[in-house]
């Protein structure tokens, strides 16, 4: 019991052992090699490790323990290198390289390839004393000295000369020699002077920065120069004595090492570099400088330099300085005017060996101001009158609703308009004159005294903008005090279109007009004078009526307020009434629009010509926005929210997990239906023919192939395959049901392909699949005891082209899909539909051929191919049809006369039947039968 | 009139910095938060105990919802995934991982088997719970901005958008309704009697929709409501409606006649979420100001 336990469980990781155990093992494995093995053929001789396991086992058991047992391979085995377990000794960051991966013999592999310049073309030495370098370095690291760090480079002689040296060797030179020109060059000291002479004076007014090192160079060779003769040859002076240790750093230790720029400064600097021990060469030093600087000659100096091997970059270091003053050598005179005339320029503009262009072609363009007129008085001056200062300073007084009276407010309009053009004198002079006159009562103080003081002031106003538009902009900044005319002028907008125009689209125009008139009346009626512009007369012809017309307009923009003395039309009819009211509507209509296109210049003297009864042409402006505002936020609250309505297709899943039924449930998905179903709606009258159309499509689709009838093994497998065959949906039945013979003759006739083996067997599946779903039918059929109509092929089946093989691949494949979904819910329909026995036939060959066959999800791809291995392989055999059974044929040929459609279904059935003729005894016959179906078939076609 | 939950009775403190959502469980005995301190806290709001901490989220936590079971969690945020938890071990579940974006809004669906998400990526997504998928099942992505707010009915996926459409998503009868409210809209909740949907418009007003017929039936004004998303609800009774302030403030309106029939200062800051209690006349209320309040009548 208890070993069966163990096997139940699985274990993981390595147990621990038992002390012992490895013991006795290593005594074994010791006593063994020591004299047993040696008793033991070579063959069964098995290799231990010092612990007695064996190092060569089975796979499973971790193969070959190369050195460790079943790890890695090395002594750590699967840890990770980097892990260190102990708290306080972290694990250390190793820096990786290529070497940290690659063996010690990789390594030395690594060392061989590494790219070197070898010995022989070691021009410069540099290889040599790299080597040299590393190799005290080496040495460094292995016996540790006084000094940590690496060796100076100072301390460490290059190994090998460099070629130049050899070559001097060869020439004859010696170590320690200064090199100069064996015999005395009385001609080239000649020179050397002249050239001194004449740089003394062109640049002593320069002070740069001696560049010792160079300098002394110079000085030692040109020092010895005077001394040597031909056969005494002078020794060259070793470094340390040209450049002697002044400073306190340590042995090797540069300060200027990454920026050599300071090391001339510091040079120039140090006290006692001009002093010490080249106190002789004082005086010539600069004109021996220049002339140094000027001959760096390849040759010369050599020697000297050759010395200087480590600090070479000194000598490239001052190369710039060289070039300077050879430019200042060449052209001395110029540069010094250059330098007067350009010192800014000269001073942060040119870059060392460059100078500074005389002409340059980047020329400013200047542009002339534009010339001011004459005339022009910069000051702008408003022909102000005193009064209208007075008038445009003082409050305006407060709006006060107009006076019930409509007849008093029209007067007051009226007067108060008059007013404002002629000034108060005309005020005075109406008081007068209506002293007695109620209705007048507003001049002094009396009803609708604050109406008349808010009109004329408004009046005044509107006059005054009509003068000096500009001015009242200044003025009266605050769009409130301003009437909507007056910033109409000063904008030069179009004034609003008495109505949002622009809604017109989204609502109707007399809905906002109504809308508006109506929300002005509740809201704003005191203020509400949207005042006809303009009179223009339309009714010229007709005073009355024109006088109708306006008063038509006042009514009409007081919105709704009608007077009692409603236009003086009582004498007309009410029908002529509202025929006149209709044309009025019309005109008013017109001039409105008309109004908008020519801004109303002489409106003030027409409303004053006009009988008393229009003041103002607009509000102002502050009511106006609030119509606006008022009239958009309606706009608005009519507008939103707006509602659309989508398709939207949830996913099944979604469905699902809601607990809902998929809405979309077997339809196409969204984007393509839409196309299918036009497609259908237009080209395909019953599903029947979309079925054709899908065959003919998948034909185009896939490679067809054809069957090979005479593989006997692919038979054998077809029927070993049966059992598992599955028709997951109907469609696939329906699908073989509705082949046609003739598209599919003329579709293998087009594709000759060669077979594609994989897809044999499916094919040969589906055949059989069919078979015995025809059989099913046969059977049922006769059950049944349904007459079935001879078969008769479609009429379109012929007549009808094949367009879709001339469209593209993909269109075809889309079409193709959007059918076969088409042609699924088709089958749905008709399955569920129970009205016609045609669906009840097939109801239960579904479930019948269902019961059969199960546990299969055929893909779609795999029915497709298989399809069309049918088809191809039924047109290739079709021509060795046998007639012995017609007879039994033509009796069911008679019962089967009804259904057209089931007919067709077998005939399909019993072709695939054909290409299997080890098939049972029935499909045989019924193969038979099939051959006389084709027959007969094309009997029809004929 | 039921009296309307004016009276503090806890304040609920824990968390640091915003708290950005609050939420009542199914039977309302506790309450889940979660704010920009990244964690999810359970309590008891009644007790006024913490009881739980959820910390796994990277970034700030924007919504969380809790099953009617109370068995799992799920939340959303900025580190655009959602967490599906198991509340008693307080371990992630799974990780939904597919918002190209942060994660507004986060709901189950009546039977908690699927989450729905809404993502300033301007999609939905729904995710299943079931199976051990963590693709979503299906995404929604007709909308023009991001996609503040969603909530579930049985057959409906409802979802408040930035472009000012709250759009409706019928399963069954598999077709999408818009509604354009011209307004950008941070939070939708729907009424208890499930035919309105109460919108949070960034133009301060809270807009009350007819669900069938997509007709604004009234506008809630008077609170401020410009930049944040900030929840509204509505109470039991479907009487009230509750809005909070950016000001601090929380207004109360009569649903029908849109007046403001309450408003006190709940916090110092942005009243970020407002959970009423599907029973009682008790609310929760979280704020900008680390604080979770729990009113009651």
């Amino acid at each position: 019991m208890a070993t069966e336990d163990d096997d139940d469980f699985v274990f993981y990781g390595t147990p621990i052992e038992r002390e012992e155990d490895t013991i006795s093992r290593k005594r074994k494995s010791v006593a063994e090699a020591s004299g047993q093995l040696r008793t033991v053929p070579a063959h069964k001789q098995e290799v231990r490790d010092e612990e007695g396991r064996r190092r060569f086992h089975g796979a499973f058991s971790g193969g070959f323990s190369a050195g460790y047992f079943n790890t890695v391979g090395s002594k750590e085995g699967w840890t990770p290198q980097t892990f260190t377990s102990s708290r306080k000794k972290r694990a250390e960051i190793i820096q990786q390289d290529v070497t940290t991966y690659l063996d010690e013999d990789e390594k030395a592999e690594m060392v061989g390839n590494s790219l070197g310049t070898s010995m022989q073309f070691d021009t410069f030495g540099f290889t040599a004393a790299e080597i040299a370098r590393s190799q005290s370095e080496k040495e460094q690291n292995q016996r540790p000295s006084a000094i940590p760090g690496p060796a100076p480079d100072e301390l460490i002689v290059p190994a090998t000369d460099p070629i130049g040296v050899r070559l001097m060797l060869k020439m004859g030179w010696r170590r320690g020699q200064s090199i100069k020109s064996s015999k005395p060059n009385a001609h080239y000291d000649a020179r050397r002077e002249a050239r001194k002479a004449f740089l003394a004076l062109s640049e002593d007014a320069k002070a740069h920065a001696p560049d010792s090192k160079d300098a002394e160079d110079a000085i030692e060779t040109a020092a010895e120069l005077p001394i040597d003769d031909i056969s005494q040859l002078p020794k060259s002076t070793p470094v340390y004595v040209l450049n002697p240790k002044q400073d306190m750093h340590g042995l090797g230790y540069d300060p200027f090492k990454g920026a050599p720029e300071f090391r001339e400064n510091k040079r120039s600097h140090l006290p006692g570099n001009r002093e010490s021990g080249h106190k002789r060469l004082q005086p010539k030093k600069d004109g021996l400088f220049s002339f140094k600087s000027i001959n760096v000659a390849p040759g010369f100096g050599t020697g000297a330099l050759e010395d200087l091997d480590v600090e070479d970059e000194d000598v490239y270091a001052t190369g710039y300085e060289f070039e300077a003053f050879v430019e200042e050598v060449e052209e001395p005179s110029r540069l010094a005017i250059e330098d007067k005339k350009k010192p800014s320029v000269k001073e942060h503009g040119s870059l060392p060996g460059f100078k500074a262009a005389t002409s340059s072609d980047n020329q400013l363009e200047r542009f002339d101001p534009p010339v001011v007129p004459k005339d022009f008085v910069p000051r702008h001056k408003f022909p102000v009158t005193h009064e209208v200062n007075r008038k445009l300073t003082e409050v305006p007084p407060a709006e006060v609703p107009p006076p019930v009276d409509n007849k008093l407010k029209v007067l007051i309009e009226g007067v108060a308009t008059l007013v404002a053009r002629c000034g108060t004198v005309f005020e005075e002079l109406s008081r007068e004159k209506n002293q007695s006159n109620p209705l007048f009562d507003f001049l002094n103080g009396g009803n609708g005294h604050d109406y008349y003081k808010r009109k004329l002031w408004e009046a005044r106003e509107k006059h005054n903008d009509k003068t000096k538009p500009f001015f009242n902009e200044k003025v009266i900044p605050s769009a409130q005090k301003m009437t909507a005319e007056s910033r109409g002028n000063i904008l030069g907008e179009k004034p609003l279109q008495r109505t949002v125009k622009d809604i017109k689209t989204d609502v109707p125009a007399t809905e906002v007009v109504n809308l508006q008139f109506h929300l002005s009346d509740t809201f704003t009626e005191p203020l509400s004078f949207v005042e006809p512009t303009e009179i223009t007369k339309p009714f010229q012809h007709d005073p009355a009526k024109q006088e109708r017309f306006e008063q038509y307009l006042k009514e009409k923009y007081h919105g709704g307020l009608r007077t009692k003395d409603a236009g003086g039309s009582s004498k007309m009819s009410e029908a002529a009434r509202a025929r006149e009211r209709l044309e009025f509507e019309a005109a008013a209509e017109a001039v409105t629009q008309r109004k908008w296109g020519k801004e109303g210049q002489s409106s003030s003297q027409q409303i004053l010509g006009a009988s008393a009864g229009r003041g103002l042409q607009f509000t102002s402006g502050g009511t106006e926005n609030t119509q606006a505002s008022l009239a958009e936020e309606v706009i608005k609250k009519s507008m939103f929210p707006k509602r659309e309505e989508f398709q939207w297709r949830p996913a099944s899943l979604l469905c699902k997990r809601f607990d809902l039924i998929d809405p979309y449930m077997g339809k196409p998905p969204p984007p393509p239906r839409f196309r299918s179903k036009l497609d259908s709606l237009i080209s395909m009258p019953d599903y029947v023919k979309a079925a054709k159309e899908e065959e003919k499509t998948n034909l185009n689709k896939f490679s067809l192939t054809q069957a090979d009838e005479q593989n006997g093994a692919n038979v054998m497998d077809v029927e070993e395959n049966v059992e598992v065959e599955n028709v997951e949906r109907p469609v696939d039945l329906y699908k073989a049901i509705f082949s046609d013979d003739s598209d599919d003759e003329e579709e293998s006739t087009n594709t000759n392909q060669p077979n594609d083996p994989t897809t044999k067997i499916e094919v040969a599946n589906t055949a059989l699949t069919r078979i015995v779903a025809g059989d099913f039918l046969e059977s049922l059929g006769k059950e049944l005891g349904l007459e079935v109509p001879p078969d008769q092929p479609y009429p379109e089946k012929h007549a009808k082209p094949q367009p879709t093989r001339k469209e593209t691949a993909q269109e075809i494949q889309q079409i193709h899909q959007e059918k076969r979904e088409e042609i699924d819910s088709n089958a749905h329909k008709d399955i569920r539909g129970s009205k016609n026995d045609t669906a009840e036939l097939d109801h239960e060959i579904e479930k019948k051929v269902t019961k059969v066959k199960r546990d299969k999800n055929p893909s779609e791809d795999e029915r497709s191919h298989k399809r069309s291995k049918r088809h191809s392989r039924r047109s290739s055999s079709s021509d060795g049809d046998t007639s012995d059974s017609s007879d039994g044929y033509r009796d069911r040929h008679r019962s089967r006369h009804k259904e057209r459609k089931k007919e067709h279904r077998k005939h399909s059935k019993h072709r695939k039947h054909r290409t299997h003729e080890s098939s049972s005894r029935s499909r045989h016959s019924a193969d038979k039968e099939y051959g006389d179906g084709k027959r007969e078939k094309r009997r029809y076609r004929d | 009139m039921s009296g309307l939950p004016k009276k503090e009775t806890n304040v609920l403190k824990g968390h640091e910095g915003a708290v950005l959502t609050a939420r009542f469980n199914g039977d309302g005995n506790y309450c889940l938060t979660g704010g920009k301190d990244r964690t999810i806290r359970l309590w008891n709001p009644h007790r006024g105990i913490h009881i739980k901490t959820y910390k796994a989220h990277a970034r700030e936590v924007r919504d969380v919802h809790v099953t009617s079971d109370n068995s799992k969690i799920c939340s959303c945020g900025g580190d655009r995934q959602l967490f599906y938890w198991d509340v008693s071990s307080g371990r992630v579940i799974r990780k939904f991982r597919g918002h190209d974006s942060e994660v507004n809004a986060v709901k189950f669906n009546e039977y908690a088997s699927v989450v729905v998400s809404a993502g300033y990526d301007r999609s939905l997504r729904a995710w299943d719970c079931r199976s051990h998928s963590i693709e979503p099942i299906q995404i929604i992505d007709t909308f023009m901005d991001s996609v503040m707010s969603v909530c579930l009915t049985k057959t409906e996926i409802i979802a408040g958008s930035v472009d000012g459409t709250v759009r409706t998503f019928d399963i069954r009868m598999g077709r999408e309704l818009s509604d354009d409210l011209g307004q950008p809209v941070n939070c939708i909740s729907l009424s208890n009697d499930g035919n309105c949907v109460l919108a949070s418009c960034l133009d301060s007003t809270l807009r009350l929709l007819d669900r069938t017929t997509g007709e604004l039936l009234q506008e809630y004004k008077g609170h401020t409501c410009k930049s944040f998303k900030m929840d509204c609800c509505l109470t039991n009774s479907d009487a009230h409606v509750i809005g909070g302030s950016e000001d601090g403030y929380l207004f109360i309106w009569d649903l029908v006649d849109a007046s403001v029939v309450s408003k006190f200062r709940a916090h110092s800051s942005v009243v970020t979420s407002v959970s009423y209690h599907p029973k009682d006349d008790c609310m929760i209320t979280a704020s900008v100001d680390g604080s979770v309040r729990v009113w009651k009548a």
